[in-house]
């Protein structure tokens, strides 16, 4: 289950409370997630100012970006960005609602750059579109693949199968 | 089988203690040569490979049927052991790499995803068997098949070749040059 919460110099309720007291009013629902995840959600407006200080921050900085999922809701869609910080051995887990009709968000590409790939994944199988990604093409289907595969009322296509 | 017949068709070392003559056939001589010296090339595409892969090294040695050379390039095999799922995205490079190795070339299809789409029958991204891409000639069943099934679809291939004639049944007409001076052939005569 994780890493033994032994490297982390204050106890994740403390480290919850710093979270919603540095973030007050960007960060919603903040909940702890034994051992060592804390879980909140994020209006996608603020999504990149949100990034840009969790990484930032002198005392727990979340610089490693572990990954970028896209999740069908059926209703809407979301993207949840798993950050990891070196200094408090702990995850947040960032989750930010997105509308079904209208599916984007900012990139965090330039905060951390591992996003790229990840945000590549999330827009080839969800569909989610990166506002700014660099380079925001499939990653792991064929570049003329029809739909986006993992969405809900996703059809399975004949134009995506031409070898029968 | 009478051991003289065994002598010719199976020859050993020790039928040649002294000095020897066998009759055979060239079909026989070429494809038995042919079928023990099978260039496999390394296609793994899934955890298929694991296994093909391990039927190389010491434990279940491939090398015993002539077939350890693994190439990693399609100019210098005559085999695709395809083993793993193909996608859609893989199958035009599939078809690529076939079209490139030398004739004669043969096709085995290891395990249940090359053979049909396996557990992923179906898929969005999934070619259902890689005879939709390429002519197959063994098919393997299994997921993934163990080392010594593989064998076994390597000596089906073996007999497979064996069965192959290389020379042709009626010798070609031999159509003798126009003498000289004869002047050029018309339409007629041709």
């Amino acid at each position: 289950m994780g890493l033994v919460v032994g490297s982390n110099p204050m106890s994740m309720d403390a480290l919850a409370a710093l979270l919603v007291e540095r973030f007050a009013g960007d960060l919603d629902d903040v909940r702890i997630q034994e051992p060592d995840t804390i879980v909140a959600r994020c209006a996608r407006e603020k999504l990149k100012d949100v990034a840009a200080r969790l990484k930032a921050d002198p005392e727990v900085g979340y610089e490693t970006l572990n990954f970028v999922a896209g999740v069908d809701h059926g209703t809407s869609f979301e993207s949840i960005y798993h950050v990891y910080s070196w200094k408090t051995n702990t995850w947040v887990e960032l989750h930010v609602e997105l509308p079904r009709a209208e599916p984007e968000v900012d990139t965090v590409c330039d905060i951390w750059p591992a996003a790229d790939w990840h945000e590549r994944e999330s827009w080839d199988m969800v569909g989610i579109k990166y506002l700014g990604h660099p380079d925001l093409r499939r990653i792991l289907l064929k570049d003329d693949f029809i739909g986006h595969p993992l969405r809900k009322d996703y059809v399975d296509l004949a134009e995506n199968h031409p070898h029968v | 089988m009478s051991e003289r017949i065994k002598a010719v068709r199976y020859p050993k070392l020790e039928h040649f203690s002294e000095p020897n003559v066998i009759t055979t056939t060239a079909d026989f001589v070429f494809s038995w040569a042919r079928s023990h010296s099978v260039f496999p090339f390394t296609y793994g595409l899934a955890c298929c490979a694991i296994e093909m892969l391990s039927s190389g090294f010491a434990r279940f040695d491939v090398a015993r049927y002539g077939m350890e050379v693994f190439r990693p390039t399609p100019r210098q095999c005559d085999l695709m052991i395809v083993a793993g799922t193909l996608n859609e995205k893989m199958a035009p490079v599939l078809k690529r790499l076939y079209d490139q190795m030398s004739e004669p070339k043969w096709v085995i299809s290891m395990g249940a995803c090359a053979t049909s789409g396996g557990p992923f029958y179906d898929g969005y991204n999934v070619v259902n068997g890689v005879d939709k891409v390429v002519p197959v000639d063994v098919y393997i069943p299994g997921c993934p098949p163990r080392p010594e099934a593989l064998f076994q679809g390597l000596l089906e291939l073996q007999g497979k070749i064996q069965q192959h004639k290389f020379v042709p049944e009626k010798p070609a007409a031999f159509e003798p040059a126009p003498a000289a001076g004869a002047g050029p052939a018309t339409a007629d005569e041709a």
